[in-house]
């Protein structure tokens, strides 16, 4: 206990306030997460219309900005773009966690969360390949995902400095690293489905409902998290170099990632208008709904607007390579590029329930509880402090530890 | 041949006087919460909705009307293979659609995700964001046919499909043996001191339910797709179903037929 206190003081004073305010987030978090386990979703701001929420909008985009995971190492491995094996430890650590937290949330979302496993045994297959219900589809890829996730952090792990002294681990981390290329292809697979699903196609099979519904959602999500996950990807790390005052990222891998994420801004962005262009002139009008009425009440078209501001941004400062090169410009882009997905994400719900299902109704608003803002913020405060952890103890930057061993030679 | 049970409510003869909810609450089992006056968190099966031509109209401009709203037993483009928006959503198959076009809900496999209640463009599921309780002798009015549910399930209107049970049973026991031949009335048809309701088999061409449906005075909620011409209509669903509801409505004011669209 000594140490850690001793440890603790030896820190500067922003970074223990930072991790004051971490842990008081945490804490809130289990005091809630009883609350709201053993007394049910009564304590939220949810309701008979605007039946999910913000831990809904936390899932999508976790797993949407947890997707730079799969994208990345899909790069790395299978393209061999071998300048990103600076970034690829940092990216399976977030991946892993936006995937467990989304999980997490879930679990207090559902209201039955010792049922949860019912989505395990009683499936909504049909009868064909693919699954019926998009939710079991995000059920089962975001489960085999997430094992996948876990296997790929193994390495990670066995590189902190207490385990990589045994030769057998050390071997077994060696080895599997080698092997990475096999996950990460499966990885890339399933991650397009559930990619798909959550994102995307959840919300685009519901035929009643005209704030959803389009054939198409299902890949506008796909792009959507290609191009915003690798954005938050770059993004994090950045902040934990300029935390530790270290460059633990060559600069050759932040331009060659955030290059790969301006590129597919161009694709989100041709994406998404051919989504907004289909949604104005077919499928808003099936419904006999004109699309710009449909955004109204407290969250309106300003959000669309912003939303494309935000991808045209990176779009700029990602894809022209005076700005890409220039530290300023490339953090503005990947900044906007996160944004943009958040954005998309907070559209997709809070648009998308606001929306009247009767003309005689009118636009509902959404104001989360307590409850709701402590398990939400508590959980990104959890991975925050894992992320520290691994930053601290474990391989996470290898460029950080090559930077040191050439100054210590020289 | 096979049932298909729907609905018609006939506004010009509803009063408003609400009987038909007490008897939906009363006969499934509906808890009563701290706070009921908390709308958008109530359980009740039956919506009773008012609705006005201009909420700034005054006398005698100002018109009121009622519209009873439960589950309106969508069944997609095709009544032979229905596909209400609720059912293909279940993660965990807790809510079906049977042969006599009735979606059901079972309570104790619902995991409480609410995605068919997201899918559902009537507001019909409610969901249990309290704990059901039944305080004192109230207890002792519980419909034993209708299992009580849990806190975070979703819950709806299935036309009362345990009294068709009970029927049914009634019906093998005077040695009727054709399940098809059993008739029944749901809490809500019942308690109506009106009449507006009607409640019957929509493949009998001859059931008083099919005739009215057929009525000029019948349109359905939301659903405005009717008001096409049938071509029209047939080159839509080409592209996407439509939740064509078993509930049917009646009346002959035009003000609340405008209401069904959105300007």
């Amino acid at each position: 206990m000594g140490k850690l206190k001793d440890e603790f003081n030896s820190y500067p004073k922003n970074i223990q306030i930072t991790l004051y305010v971490l842990f008081f987030l945490v804490i809130g978090f289990a005091v809630f997460a009883i609350q709201i386990l053993f007394w049910g979703l009564g304590y939220t701001d949810m309701n008979n219309i605007f039946a999910m929420g913000q831990w809904i909008i936390g899932d999508l985009g976790f797993v949407a900005l947890g997707g730079g995971a799969f994208f990345t190492g899909f790069l790395l491995y299978i393209f061999r773009v071998d300048r990103l094996a600076p970034i690829i430890s940092s990216t399976v650590l977030i991946g892993f966690m936006c995937y467990l937290f989304t999980f997490i949330l879930l679990v207090f979302d559902i209201g039955q969360p010792i049922r949860a496993w019912f989505g395990y045994t009683y499936p909504n297959w049909g009868s064909g390949v693919y699954p019926k219900s998009m939710l079991t589809e995000v059920v089962f890829c975001l489960t085999f995902y997430f094992c996948i996730l876990c296997v790929e952090l193994v390495p990670v792990v066995l590189k902190h400095k207490i385990l990589d002294k045994k030769p057998v681990l050390h071997a077994i981390g060696h080895y599997l690293h080698m092997l990475m290329w096999i996950f990460a292809a499966a990885g890339t697979f399933l991650s397009f489905f559930h990619q798909g699903s959550l994102g995307g196609g959840m919300w685009g099979v519901l035929y009643a409902k005209p704030a959803w519904y389009r054939h198409h959602f299902f890949y506008v999500a796909i792009v959507a998290a290609t191009a915003g996950g690798t954005s938050f990807m770059t993004l994090m790390p950045w902040i934990a170099g300029k935390i530790m005052q270290k460059e633990i990222i060559p600069k050759e891998t932040f331009w060659t990632i955030t290059r790969v994420s301006g590129f597919m801004f161009i694709a989100y962005l041709l994406f998404r208008s051919y989504d907004i262009y289909t949604m104005i002139a077919t499928y808003a009008p099936m419904a006999d709904r004109s699309y710009f009425d449909l955004w109204g009440g407290y969250y309106g078209l300003w959000m669309l607007v912003l939303e494309m501001i935000f991808i045209i941004i990176p779009i700029i400062f990602l894809n022209i390579r005076k700005y890409r090169e220039q530290e300023k410009f490339m953090v503005a882009g990947i900044t906007s590029g996160v944004l943009a997905i958040i954005m998309g994400k907070l559209g997709v719900i809070l648009h998308g329930f606001s929306v009247p299902n009767f003309p005689w109704k009118p636009f509902v608003g959404y104001n989360p509880t307590i409850q709701e803002w402590f398990i939400f913020l508590g959980s990104i405060a959890c991975m925050i402090l894992i992320y520290m952890w691994f930053a601290k103890y474990t391989h996470l930057f290898p460029h950080l530890e090559k930077a040191e061993h050439a100054a210590e030679s020289e | 041949m096979k049932r298909r049970w729907g609905m018609v409510i006939d506004l010009d003869k509803c009063t408003g006087c609400g009987e038909c909810a007490i008897a939906c609450d009363q006969e499934n089992n509906m808890p009563i919460f701290k706070d009921d006056s908390d709308i958008l968190k109530r359980v009740a099966f039956l919506d009773l909705m008012k609705v006005t031509n201009d909420r700034d109209a005054k006398y005698p401009d100002v018109r009121v009307g009622y519209i009873p709203k439960m589950c309106q037993q969508c069944e997609g483009n095709d009544p032979k293979h229905p596909e209400p928006p609720c059912v293909s959503v279940c993660p965990v198959v807790a809510t079906d659609v049977g042969d006599d076009g009735i979606v059901s809900q079972i309570w104790s496999r619902c995991i409480g995700c609410r995605y068919c209640q997201v899918a559902c463009p009537y507001e019909a599921r409610v969901f249990n964001w309290w704990k059901p309780r039944y305080e004192g002798t109230f207890k002792k009015s519980l419909t034993p046919d209708v299992s009580v549910a849990s806190r975070g399930t979703m819950v709806k209107c299935t036309f009362c499909s345990h009294i068709w049970k009970r029927e049914r049973d009634k019906a093998v026991a005077n040695g009727i043996m054709d399940i098809n031949a059993v008739e029944y009335t749901p809490a809500c048809v019942a308690a109506c001191p009106t009449g507006a309701m009607v409640f019957g088999d929509l493949n009998d061409p001859n059931s008083e339910v099919s005739r009215l449906a057929r009525d000029k005075r019948a349109f359905r909620l939301v659903h405005t797709i009717d008001e096409k011409p049938e071509n029209e209509q047939a080159e839509l669903k080409k592209h996407k179903h439509f939740a064509n509801p078993k509930v049917y409505y009646l009346t002959s004011r035009q003000w609340i037929r405008d209401m069904m669209r959105f300007k």
